[in-house]
């Protein structure tokens, strides 16, 4: 254990881009053996005779930890991956003191994070105050539950996969207004206002953009969908795609649609009153949304896991990632829009944009 | 010209004008008028177009003397107008409703100085805590009446039901600074505004009167921190300007290549700091990459990076370092390469264009009411330069190119602003060619300056920084009052930011490039 700590100690101090490389590559190997022993484990107990009920709890648990795992193991990369794009398109460097090229600089603020203390103003709306935080979580976790991360590695394959992700991701609005609302705060409660504003005005585009998706696929599983796709929709729906990825980018408030806790005007707009771990969770949710958007980009319009060469799970991040990235991008390099033109954008531009995409779509597919 | 039709006016009213010398003095006419007279007065500037540059006060004991100094656009030859108050009663008309931004300059001098500006809809506190029961900058102690209590605390109006009262700083991250604004908003348009300065106020006016000429120097930088160096030359030219001293050639080369250089690490942070406000965190760094080069250069020099002490009365510190030109002109090289990074990355986005056109829109006649100076002002459509109206200084050799534009909303002013760095660029290219061989410093100067006032305004990064220095023939000032440019630009916006988004108001504050402790001084 000693030496263990040591080792820890050495390379926290001593970055060394090999051994963190052989680390990095260690860990990736260790998840993938895990993995597959479970899967095994699995398998044998089903060839062992246990009962269907048996492997469906089994399955159960392994999800949830899977589910876990993506949350905040890619919560923890994407604040560095976040930190270290905005750094090098900067001309900065990034976080580079705490382990290899700054890796554990995110554990690191995580457990500040924990230490600190949670202030809670005093006329907040307790209930809501305390429940927001955490009901911005609840969405997350239901929708990485029916994610294809690969063709064997999806928690439930529900035939109306994309009906429970719509209905389910529209929730975090409502968790982001009882934050604003219960924080009895007037930055906070405009910041919830914009909030739920945007969020209409982005759902409806998103939806649009996704109808002509399930015209194609005529499946509304994601699975199915990612099955259908014989090339990847990108380019069958060009429109539908770029669509898409604005209203993602709208819905999981990132510059330059981030009006809700818009920093220069509204100071941190819903979430100005959360300290410590609380804010860490809306901190988290950001970052656990932006994967989701990408990872649902990446499966209706990129073919998700499909690709020559490497298996399934790693196309999948790669490309997961890569939305990402471009999500990023647009981050550190446009302004903040005003509020009035975000909702003109989406209202007189989008929607009508969307609407012909799909009536083209159905014209085109009835031929 | 305007002056001699003004001059007709004048006379007409009945008051006595005086020509004074403008080499000693800095200004043209002195102008003596009877209390009751000052709204006619006004008027009668406000026909010919005049604007108010300030408004002091000094304390002459029994007596408290009341100046405004007004200019001219196209003619700027400026009109001292002194009234004389008794002390016991001061009790004077107000101007505000000829000129709403000679209101704000009364408002000060009411907190400061006691002197009730009759018709005057809200004398309340603007720079001190309500906790000060006397007035500052009286050379006596007055405590402050009971009735005068009550105007002064007479700040917060009462909310209604449909509007909110929304606290905009000090902490605010948009204010940059400690400035803080109360908006009563409905949702998120601003219906009525209140501004609380003070935040930042160090009662520089009275640590003049506190100190020797020269012991009070060093606070001069640290008035605007951005660009120091303008308020420097300010205090150090006018003080040569009413001891006679010529200056080197050499000396006034130097300070215009630093203070050049000085607008253009100022407007570079202006920018990226304007950039972050709309949301854009790149530019920032880029911009203080930038700055940084600048920084070094005039650490240089001067030996310091941010509050510099480098003129001297007479010159300056020292000559320039080795290696100080040519670093300049690599600078220049680079910032001329810099300018199209700039202008690919932020002039042209779409977003950037939404959120700034026709967005803070200032008209001539706000600007002229309001005393609006600087790139702000030239972004409507003056071409009011003191660097070229007034030329001191190195000023008299080289002529910047003038940056204008005509829209007078956010957009203009970043245009301008960018102008103003190529023309600094052109100007510094010129410069650093040009500088004379010779002495950097005159050797012998005067003990103390004589009995009198004297005026002198330069151009700073954010417009017209003037001083008003009264000498009583001892070796502290006997008065001694800053004209800061944020303050006249930032009073424009309590007109102009009604009725606006609260993200225009981000917007619009932003491009006014207000610095908090300039204003507050």
């Amino acid at each position: 254990m000693r030496l263990w700590l040591k080792r820890l100690y050495r390379l926290y101090f001593q970055s060394d881009p090999f051994k963190a490389g052989l680390c990095l590559l260690a860990a990736l190997t260790g998840v993938s053996i895990l993995l597959g022993l479970a899967w095994l484990l699995g398998k044998a107990l089903w060839d062992l005779g246990i009962s269907a009920w048996g492997v469906d709890f089994l399955r159960l648990v392994l999800g949830a930890l899977w589910v876990l795992l993506v949350l905040f193991g890619n919560a923890l990369l994407l604040v560095w991956v976040e930190r270290k794009v905005a750094g090098h398109m900067q001309w900065r460097i990034g976080p580079k003191e705490v382990g290899p090229f700054g890796l554990l600089q995110s554990i690191a603020d995580a457990v500040k994070l924990m230490g600190k203390e949670l202030v809670s103003p005093r006329y907040v709306d307790k209930p809501l105050y305390l429940l927001a935080p955490f009901l911005i979580f609840m969405p997350c976790v239901v929708v990485l539950l029916v994610i294809p991360f690969d063709p064997h590695l999806q928690i439930r394959d529900i035939n109306v996969g994309i009906v429970l992700i719509l209905a389910f991701s529209s929730l975090t609005s409502i968790a982001v207004f009882m934050a604003g609302w219960g924080s009895v705060n007037k930055y906070s409660l405009l910041g919830g206002m914009r909030s739920i504003s945007q969020q209409i005005a982005y759902e409806i585009p998103m939806v649009l953009s996704i109808v002509p998706v399930v015209m194609l696929s005529g499946s509304l599983s994601l699975k199915g969908i990612v099955e259908a796709q014989k090339v990847p929709y990108l380019l069958l729906q060009p429109v539908a795609f770029f669509i898409y990825l604005i209203s993602a980018v709208a819905e999981v408030n990132r510059t330059p649609f981030d009006l809700p806790e818009a920093e220069s005007e509204l100071v941190a707009g819903y979430h100005i009153e959360y300290s410590g771990m609380r804010f860490a969770m809306f901190f988290l949710a950001e970052y656990t949304n932006l994967f989701i958007v990408s990872a649902l980009l990446t499966t209706f319009f990129l073919a998700g896991y499909k690709g020559p060469w490497l298996p399934g799970w790693a196309w999948f991040f790669i490309k997961t990632y890569l939305v990402v990235f471009v999500i990023m991008w647009f981050r550190w390099t446009f302004p903040r829009v005003r509020f009035d033109q975000l909702l003109n954008f989406s209202w007189k531009f989008l929607i009508p944009l969307a609407m012909l995409n799909l009536v083209v779509t159905g014209g085109v597919l009835k031929l | 010209m305007v002056a001699e039709g003004l001059l007709r006016d004048l006379d007409a009213i009945g008051c006595v004008v005086e020509e004074v010398p403008y080499e000693r003095k800095g200004y043209w006419f002195d102008v003596k008028a009877q209390k009751e007279k000052l709204p006619e007065l006004a008027g009668a500037f406000d026909q010919h177009g005049y604007f108010v540059e300030e408004v002091v006060c000094v304390d002459w004991r029994e007596e408290l003397e009341l100046l405004y100094h007004f200019n001219h656009w196209d003619d700027p030859r400026r009109f001292s107008v002194r009234t004389r108050v008794k002390a016991t009663d001061p009790e004077v008309p107000s101007i505000w409703n000829i000129y709403p931004g000679a209101g704000w300059h009364e408002r000060e001098i009411h907190e400061f100085f006691g002197v009730k500006f009759k018709g005057h809809p809200n004398l309340s506190y603007l720079f001190l805590h309500p906790d000060i029961d006397f007035y500052p900058l009286r050379k006596d102690f007055v405590p402050v009446t009971e009735e005068d209590k009550r105007v002064l605390l007479g700040r917060f109006p009462e909310g209604d039901e449909e509007s909110f009262w929304l606290n905009m700083g000090p902490q605010h991250p948009s204010t940059h600074g400690v400035l803080r604004l109360l908006l009563k908003m409905k949702g998120e348009f601003i219906e009525d505004m209140e501004p609380v300065l003070g935040y930042m106020h160090r009662m520089q006016e009275k640590m003049a009167e506190e100190r020797s000429y020269s012991q009070y120097y060093p606070n001069t930088a640290r008035m605007d921190y951005v660009a120091p160096l303008a308020f420097s030359l300010c205090y150090v030219l006018a003080l040569e300007r009413c001891c006679g001293i010529e200056v080197p050639e050499r000396a006034q080369f130097i300070r215009l290549i630093a203070m050049e250089l000085n607008r253009i690490a100022s407007h570079l942070l202006w920018l990226g700091t304007y950039l972050l406000d709309l949301g854009a965190a790149t530019p920032y760094f880029f911009a203080f990459d930038d700055r940084e080069q600048i920084l070094d250069i005039l650490e240089g020099l001067t030996g310091s990076r941010l509050t510099y002490c480098y003129y001297r009365i007479g010159g300056v510190y020292e000559d320039l370092n080795e290696g100080f030109l040519e670093a300049v002109d690599r600078f220049i090289q680079r910032m001329k390469r810099r300018l199209k990074d700039y202008d690919e990355l932020v002039t042209g986005n779409a977003i950037f264009l939404g959120r700034t056109k026709g967005i803070g829109v200032i008209p001539k006649e706000v600007a002229r009411r309001y005393g609006v100076t600087g790139p702000n002002l030239r972004a409507s459509g003056v071409a009011f330069d003191i660097r070229v109206c007034e030329p001191y200084d190195g000023y008299r050799f080289l002529k910047p190119k003038v940056a204008l534009r005509e829209e007078g909303d956010s957009f203009a002013r970043y245009l301008v602003r960018l102008d103003e760095i190529r023309a600094s660029l052109s100007l510094l290219e010129e410069a650093i060619s040009k500088v004379p061989e010779g002495p950097y410093r005159v050797e012998k100067l005067p003990k103390r300056p004589p009995v009198g006032d004297v005026f002198f305004a330069t151009e700073g990064a954010r417009g017209e920084v003037g001083v008003y220095i009264v000498s009583d023939g001892s070796d502290k000032p006997y008065r001694l009052k800053w004209r800061s440019p944020s303050f006249s630009n930032f009073v424009s916006f309590t007109e102009i930011g009604k009725g606006m988004l609260i993200a225009d108001a981000v917007a619009t504050l932003g491009s006014l490039d207000l610095v908090v402790p300039e204003m507050d001084r």
